[in-house]
């Protein structure tokens, strides 16, 4: 019985020990994994971005764009993430929606701007989608729901123009897992303190939109993909009390104001 | 780690045969099951199950192949379904994941190769007692 038992240890000890010298391999490396998919996501965000240009149009007032960058930059330098990685595009469109893409770009249409009340709103949607960047939830989403080999068949231009829409168009209307959701919110919750931004407003932004939620105007995309608004919004309130309370705003109201003329223009 | 023993006594050619392609048996399932460790596990058990009347040389070598397949399973099943997490969910490639598919693909290979070395020592009539799996073949199969 000592005899068998020294032998099977013996086979466990040496599958453990291959298995513990290979992991010294940086194989990941080896293999150029993370390399590969860097570049199937970069090439992923173009052709995606590129989908959303061609349908809709990009806002390229100077003025729109200073004053979104900078409420990103101060958002990102808060937080420590690098701003180089979140590229912001603003699309003139009537209707209430912002979402990520793959390799980093925030789409945000022009009416969730001029719906905002205030800065404050806006500064908690978009911490709530660079959270879904920072999370890697935009590739994970997209692998579940379209799939690798796809994916990957779309960034080589393997697929035709039909499959890409409908792959953009996966992140632009539909939701993420309840889970991933909850993950973003309390990050921004996270994000909008270390920027020493009121988190209420963000919790506030949601509970307004929950208003609507039982009839839904078409209009109101960003609450369709953002579905139980009400219990998101108390539990942003819940997670943010306690937190910092020295708030003040990235942008003046002036500045706020302006923006808002600007897109209202369009 | 393969280990040469006289039997109790010598087998006769049918005998060599039998015990033979319990190990060609194992051979086949790995090949025809290789993405599902299951079906060389089933397979096996099957050989196994339907020489249990016949003479224990057969029967010793089956158990033995049996006990090998039986083990490799639980390795080669977890390697399985790590793999299935990583293409279907949103499990990442990590560095561990890759050595343990090294590591499993080179303790099949060992596995293989003493197989096919079996399969033909057992044919010409010589016991041969693994590690390990001899060593528990000898405590379950008796005369």
């Amino acid at each position: 019985m000592k005899k068998l038992f020294f032998q099977g240890l013996t086979i466990v000890l040496f599958f453990l020990g291959t298995w513990f010298i290979l992991a010294q391999i940086d194989w990941v490396k080896v293999f150029m994994i993370e390399e590969v998919t860097d570049k199937t996501e970069q090439e992923l965000g173009s052709l995606f971005l590129e989908v959303f240009k061609q349908s809709e149009t990009e806002n390229r007032n100077p003025e729109v764009k200073a004053l979104i960058d900078k409420m990103v930059s101060e958002i990102c330098k808060a937080n420590q993430i690098d701003k180089e990685k979140i590229k912001v595009h603003v699309f003139d469109k009537d209707e209430i929606n912002a979402f990520a893409l793959p390799d980093g770009h925030l789409v945000v249409y022009s009416d969730l701007i001029i719906n905002s009340d205030n800065q404050e709103e806006l500064a908690g949607v978009i911490c709530h989608e660079i959270a879904h960047i920072q999370l890697n939830h935009v590739m994970k989403k997209l692998v579940k729901e379209i799939g690798l080999s796809v994916l990957i068949s779309i960034s080589t231009g393997g697929t035709g123009a039909e499959v890409t829409k409908q792959a953009a168009k996966t992140l632009s209307s539909s939701a993420f897992d309840r889970s991933l959701e909850k993950d973003a919110d309390l990050a921004a919750v996270d994000y909008l303190v270390n920027a020493k931004v009121n988190p209420k407003p963000f919790a506030d932004f949601l509970y307004k939109l929950s208003y609507n939620e039982d009839g839904i105007p078409s209009y109101l995309t960003w609450l369709e993909t953002h579905p139980d608004s009400r219990e998101r919004a108390t539990y942003i309130l819940e997670f943010s009390k306690g937190k910092s309370s020295d708030y003040k705003p990235i942008v003046s109201s002036q500045d706020w104001e302006k923006l808002k003329e600007l897109l209202k223009e369009n | 780690m393969n280990n040469f023993k006289e039997f109790s006594y010598k087998p006769e050619d049918h005998e060599c045969e039998g015990a033979s392609n319990s190990y060609l048996m194992s051979l086949v399932a790995i090949i025809v099951g290789l993405p599902l460790p299951i079906v060389n596990l089933i397979a096996s058990l099957i050989f196994y199950l339907s020489n249990r009347k016949s003479t224990y040389f057969i029967r010793w070598h089956c158990t033995q192949a049996f006990l090998a397949q039986f083990f490799t399973f639980f390795i080669n099943s977890f390697g399985f379904w790590w793999t299935i997490s990583v293409v279907f969910t949103e499990e990442p490639v990590t560095i561990n994941f890759i050595a343990y598919l090294i590591a499993v693909a080179i303790l099949n290979l060992i596995e293989f190769v003493f197989t096919i070395y079996t399969a033909i020592q057992t044919r010409k009539g010589i016991h041969v007692e693994w590690w390990f799996y001899g060593t528990l073949t000898n405590l379950i199969c008796k005369p």
